[in-house]
């Protein structure tokens, strides 16, 4: 019914558009003919609307056709108004009272004729709305059809048929472990001390960037109603309503920039925080080792390294799309307090990372999510609590079958690791 | 019991298994006429319950549908048997729950339909606790 209304709806205004813009022009290019006329009164011809005075040039001709005289006003064949009295008044300009002209005329009805005629490409532009209409509601209808009388098992497996089919970059059929994300971006980068540097969840310059064009967007749109409210005041006739309506917007915005400036002090002051993976995916009951480094110029007061779990459920609640997350699982792996970080000594250290028999693998579905991450929490003397994530995907625990197992890695480097108090540690493998 | 129904019996009463492992049953259609049944659907699938909107998947499915020509005999059980996948395991966390089923439904004649569920457990996974970040 939706997509049906949704169809019509995209019909009816293709429908319009072609009987008010296209067909008319069409018939001006090809129905109409060309004949003398001279110009009697020109003027700019105006029309009130809620946005304004709206105008139109308009030209008396007088010619004679089929033996008769016609006097009427006209320019173009729609005959619309628009903002812009200047460029209307400039068309007029072009006319001369009193001399003769080519205008066109329809044959079949003389009184009706134009000065100009050609078409306006612009209008084809106009025809987005309604086509977006009917592809939105084809589609709808075209879908709908197709699973009239379906099951929602039988839609599901209509459904799943392909993707079984794809195989991802290292080579193993993705329904090989349905519903457990893949890790190719996450094994993608080999490590300096292990064998994966992993990625952080979200890029600290696309946070940046992000928060900085949502404070951009959010105020440049406030400042416009902001500067409006304040000149009415200066006038002298405040708009108490524009003040009212502006002041928590006005909040909104000023919160984002604050927001935007911790994001920046945090980005620039807290240096680079990697985390290093002996192998990836990780599964329960396996024992791997991580690397960590922290650079930057802080005094801590503890740097913490975390495994956590979370589920994420999106639902929709009226016309709102909402997610929940809870955490079901947390374990500190590392921790150390009260120490500095000199700027070019990074703090490096070497830890343990036992995951715990009996745990959920990872999981995504359209609207469920349990996901694994590698949380590194610094607490920094004069800085908020700071943390970053670093996903990791866990896979079910060993079947016996040896299905589960990796079949590629990158070879583990070598490396002693330094730890700030000058004592240099050689890694175990 | 008049009104119809659908019973599903795991073979050897099973009700956890190992991803793998194969899942056998069968199931009966009762208290309808035989005349009625347009359409028999089988499905082994698994679906999310809790806070989120839910997700479906189906592991296997086999339709039989008199229209197609294929015979849909209601004196003796119907057989599925299908080996179970690596993932996803059953799960019962707090906002996320994830639940394997046998589902059959019976299409009637009028466009009347007749479901019948029967749960398993894929893996045996400890139920999940909310924990304080």
């Amino acid at each position: 019914m939706f997509f049906a209304a949704f169809f019509l709806l995209g019909l009816a205004g293709l429908a319009a558009i072609f009987a008010t813009l296209v067909v008319p022009e069409w018939r001006v290019n090809h129905v109409f003919v060309r004949h003398p006329c001279i110009v009697r009164d020109k003027r700019v011809a105006e029309a009130r609307s809620e946005d304004g005075t709206l105008y139109r040039p308009e030209l008396q001709i007088e010619y004679e056709f089929g033996g008769q005289r016609h006097r009427i006003w006209t320019y173009d064949i729609r005959g619309a108004f628009s903002s812009g009295q200047r460029e209307k008044q400039a068309i007029l300009d072009q006319f001369v009272v009193g001399q003769q002209y080519d205008c066109w005329l329809n044959p079949h009805n003389p009184s009706e004729a134009v000065l100009v005629r050609g078409y306006s490409w612009w209008l084809w532009l106009s025809f987005i709305v309604p086509v977006s209409f009917i592809l939105i509601g084809g589609g709808g209808l075209i879908y709908t059809a197709l699973t009239w009388g379906k099951s929602a098992e039988r839609r599901a497996a209509m459904a799943q048929r392909v993707p079984k089919l794809n195989l991802d970059g290292l080579g193993r059929v993705k329904g090989e472990f349905p519903s457990i994300p893949l890790d190719a971006h996450i094994t993608n980068s080999p490590g300096t001390t292990l064998a994966f540097r992993l990625p952080a969840d979200v890029s600290p310059a696309w946070a940046l960037l992000a928060t900085l064009v949502a404070c951009l967007f959010w105020n440049g749109v406030v400042s416009g109603l902001a500067v409006s409210a304040v000149r009415s005041h200066l006038e002298g006739r405040p708009d108490w309503f524009l003040t009212c309506f502006v002041i928590p917007f006005l909040i909104v915005g000023i919160g984002l920039i604050v927001f935007f400036l911790r994001q920046l002090v945090v980005a620039t002051g807290i240096g680079p925080t990697l985390v290093e993976i002996s192998d990836h995916p990780i599964q329960p009951g396996k024992t791997y080792r991580l690397f960590l480094s922290q650079a930057g110029r802080l005094r801590l007061n503890s740097l913490e390294l975390l495994l956590v779990c979370d589920e994420e459920a999106t639902y929709r609640q009226g016309t709102d799309t909402r997610v929940e997350s809870r955490r079901v699982y947390q374990q500190q792996i590392f921790r150390r307090e009260r120490f500095e970080v000199r700027r070019g000594v990074p703090f490096e250290a070497e830890c343990e990372l036992v995951v715990p028999p009996g745990v959920m693998h990872s999981f995504k579905s359209e609207h469920n999510e349990i996901s694994w991450k590698l949380m590194v929490r610094i607490d920094a003397a004069g800085w908020p609590v700071y943390e970053r994530c670093f996903p990791v995907i866990v896979y079910p625990g060993r079947l016996g079958n040896g299905k589960n197992e990796r079949r590629f890695r990158f070879p583990a480097p070598q490396k002693a690791v330094k730890e700030p108090d000058g004592v240099v540690k050689e890694p175990e493998r | 019991m008049n009104e119809p129904h659908v019973t599903i019996r795991f073979d050897g009463n099973g009700r956890v298994y190992r991803p793998g492992e194969i899942l056998s049953g069968e199931y009966r259609i009762n208290a309808v006429d035989p005349r009625e049944v347009k359409a028999v659907e089988v499905s082994v699938l698994w679906r999310t319950e809790g806070k989120g909107d839910e997700d479906l998947a189906v592991h296997d499915f086999r339709r039989l549908s008199r229209d197609a020509g294929e015979e849909i005999d209601l004196l003796r059980p119907g057989r599925f048997k299908t080996k179970l996948p690596n993932s996803p395991l059953s799960y019962h966390g707090v906002i996320v729950k994830i639940r394997w089923c046998v589902r059959v439904r019976v299409f009637l004649a009028r466009g009347k339909e007749v479901v019948g569920e029967a749960s398993f457990r894929l893996g045996d996974l400890p139920a999940a606790k909310a924990v304080s970040s």
